[in-house]
């Protein structure tokens, strides 16, 4: 029934006559799919990243890249930025864990990550330093950009299904089972045969490797990008916002998240025209929902069944 | 017979008032405009300007009476803030496309034009581009896309030719340098293309010296800038790193023949008015209105009297829009086929900035140039080229 519900919803957008509407949808798929990915690791694995635009960048330099330096078909961009972003994220998560970083000391690792990347990429011809990369015009679907606003939204719509089917996979399996069994007492787990730094590497991977993918969408929708776009901290917040908001750990959470954060955005855009007032109106929604819900919007409902409860 | 008598007097009126829009189209149309800017965050000072230079001139048009050959045709401004960011850009486009936008304006930032114009290319909608120096805008054959304004290689090529000829004239005493630039795609552009040709004109570049946007201090960077002991510095970089860098390097005593910058973000009258003693003589290759046409000097007192400051992103706002408006005059339409077509044709010489009448090769306005600056008693005053000079280069400046 869930399910039913959720397509139905998910489909609307096709229907729309208007692109910013679908635009608006897509742009609100998007932000819940790199919420979905940071939860792989985040939520579910206890990694708090604040560094996420680290793997966004990678695929979004990847599928750059490679077809404005080696005339690839950007199509390839997506398999070659989910490799190169998982290694990445196994590199960073090999190096951590085996250093037994945790918690805020690893949070601090990915954003100085993240930060290194920024600098390499703005100071090596390679990626065209500070230039950035300018992805030439040519509207085709076999040159993986479209016109119309709805084919963007399903490569979009497809990625967050493919993320969110991790993100339950995790919940049902083993792996999953390990990995949360490390973010609840790393120690105990340890102590019980799970292998702590292969299970985090390998939840980080996955996650970098999704995130990266969501650059490579993300480069050649925009067909600009230059190194804070790419790995600007601005990018790894919004990824965290939306999870923590819609309830990290949780499959739900980051769907939850953009939505509701999209929607506060884009109501307060059209309807407020005081500039700057709609970004604080965001500001407060999120001081309000994070004082409010620790748990995230998903929590909400258990919040509201304990205190039934208690009356 | 009285009453049938009002009846058919009153159905009269009631058709003589139906059929009135219809004679000689008596009621215009109206034309949308979208204005695309930044208006809050990092670069919603300069997004600002571009906005009020537009409004302000879509003010005069309707004032003047619209759209003449379309019947007197108004204009309504659709405004849009981008925050910097190119995804809200885009979106922006799509909206206001859907509202009926038969032109855009904007974005102040490269990084929004680019994607703002090719998303407005997605429905061939005229696209004038206000501010956004990078080349890319124009040269990537998008053929909704307009820039009346110059472009980063013109006022790179034209910087180092006015340098040139500024220090010949003094007798050549500036014969080595340093680059300071900030290290994102604006500052980058730029120095590359300075660095190339700096020794073409007889000057040694030392070293380059780039920096993050924004950098709070900037005493190290002077420090290796007082090591290298070049004559001139050269500064590309935004408002607050500008302003910093500059005082930092009174402070430090750093001995200079001249500072020159390329669209130094900082180089304004604000700055001139608030530090004048690091302002003076500090010399800006930047885009700026021709200071010997009165109705430029008009339009200044205009703006100051409003806000109590003017930059050159006010004419820029203003004429993106007056450019769009003079298409669709010569057109007699708004259709976007007939607009492209004459923005294509355009030749406007009604502006007081220092370019000639519009020339578009491929969408860049090839008579665009921009102009040496200096501040000069806490004034902006051009010094180059001699056409538009309204004041004697002070160059080298006097030992401090």
């Amino acid at each position: 029934m869930k399910w039913l519900a959720l397509a139905i919803l998910a489909a609307i957008p096709f229907a729309l006559p208007s692109q910013s509407l679908v635009n608006i949808a897509m742009l609100t798929a998007f932000s819940a799919f790199l919420g979905q990915c940071w939860n792989i690791a985040g939520g579910f694995g206890g990694l708090t990243s604040f560094g996420h635009a680290v793997f966004f960048g990678t695929g979004a330099y990847t599928g750059a890249i490679l077809q404005t330096r080696y005339g690839l078909n950007p199509w390839l961009g997506l398999p070659a930025g989910f490799l190169l972003g998982a290694a990445v994220g196994a590199g960073i998560g090999a190096a951590s864990f085996r250093a037994g970083l945790r918690g805020s000391y690893f949070a601090l690792v990915t954003l100085a990550f993240a930060e290194v990347f920024r600098v390499l990429s703005n100071s090596t011809d390679f990626t065209r330093g500070g230039l950035g990369i300018n992805i030439p015009l040519n509207l085709s679907w076999q040159n993986f950009q479209f016109a119309d606003r709805r084919a963007t939204y399903a490569v979009v719509l497809a990625l967050l299904v493919l993320a969110t089917a991790a993100a339950t996979w995790l919940t049902r399996s083993r792996f999953g089972a390990r990995l949360a069994a490390l973010r609840e007492n790393e120690d105990a787990a340890s102590a019980l045969g799970v292998d702590l730094v292969q299970t985090k590497t390998l939840a980080l991977a996955l996650s970098g490797g999704l995130t990266a993918m969501a650059g490579v969408v993300y480069a050649q929708t925009y067909l600009y990008i230059d190194p804070t776009i790419a790995f600007g901290s601005e990018r790894s917040v919004e990824m965290l916002l939306v999870a923590m908001i819609g309830g990290a750990g949780t499959v739900w959470g980051p769907l939850l998240g953009a939505v509701v954060l999209h929607l506060v955005a884009d109501i307060s855009r059209n309807f407020i025209t005081t500039p700057g007032f709609a970004p604080m109106l965001y500001g407060v929604v999120l001081l309000l929902i994070i004082a409010l819900l620790p748990q995230g919007l998903a929590g909400l409902w258990a919040t509201l069944r304990e205190r039934i409860r208690r009356a | 017979m009285t009453t049938a008598r009002l009846t058919r007097r009153t159905a009269l009126a009631a058709a003589a008032t139906l059929a009135m829009p219809r004679i000689g189209g008596a009621q215009p149309a109206m034309i949308k405009l979208g204005l695309i800017h930044p208006v809050t965050g990092a670069l919603a000072g300069a997004g600002g300007r571009c906005r009020m230079g537009g409004q302000l001139a879509i003010e005069d048009i309707n004032a003047a009476g619209g759209i003449k050959s379309m019947g007197g045709a108004k204009l309504e401004a659709l405004l849009g803030d981008a925050q910097g960011r190119p995804e809200i850009a885009t979106q922006l486009v799509d909206q206001m496309a859907e509202a009926g936008a038969a032109g855009f304006t904007g974005c102040f930032a490269s990084a929004l034009g680019l994607a703002a114009t090719q998303a407005a290319a997605k429905y061939n909608i005229p696209f004038s581009i206000d501010s956004g120096i990078a080349d890319a805008i124009t040269t990537r054959g998008l053929k909704n896309t307009f820039r009346f304004f110059p472009n980063n290689t013109t006022a790179t090529n034209d910087a180092m030719a006015a340098l040139d000829a500024l220090n010949k004239k003094a007798g050549s005493p500036a014969k080595t340098a340093v680059i300071v630039h900030e290290d994102s795609e604006f500052g980058t552009n730029s120095v590359k293309l300075q660095a190339a040709m700096l020794p073409k004109i007889g000057i040694e570049v030392k070293a380059m010296l780039p920096h993050a946007t924004p950098t709070r201090d900037f005493t190290n960077i002077v420090l290796r800038i007082k090591a290298e002991k070049p004559d001139i510095v050269l500064i590309s970089n935004y408002e607050n790193e500008y302003v910093l860098l500059a005082r930092t390097l009174v402070q430090q005593r750093v001995d200079l023949v001249s500072t020159f910058s390329i669209s130094g973000g900082g180089f304004n009258l604000k700055f001139a008015k608030e530090a004048p003693t690091v302002a003076e003589n500090m010399i800006d290759f930047n885009h700026w209105h021709n200071p010997k046409d009165p109705r430029a000097l008009a339009f200044r007192k205009r703006v100051e009297t409003a806000t109590g400051f003017y930059s050159w992103e006010h004419p820029f706002g203003y004429f993106a829009v007056k450019l769009l408006a003079d298409a669709w005059e010569r057109a007699g339409s708004a259709d976007k086929e007939k607009s492209i077509a004459a923005l294509n044709a355009s030749t406007m010489s009604d502006h007081f900035m220092p370019y000639g009448a519009t020339a578009f090769t491929n969408g860049q306005n090839s008579g665009a140039h921009p102009v040496a600056l200096q501040i000069q008693k806490g004034d902006m005053t051009v010094i180059w080229p001699d056409a538009f000079a309204d004041a004697q280069a002070v160059f080298p400046r006097p030992k401090a």
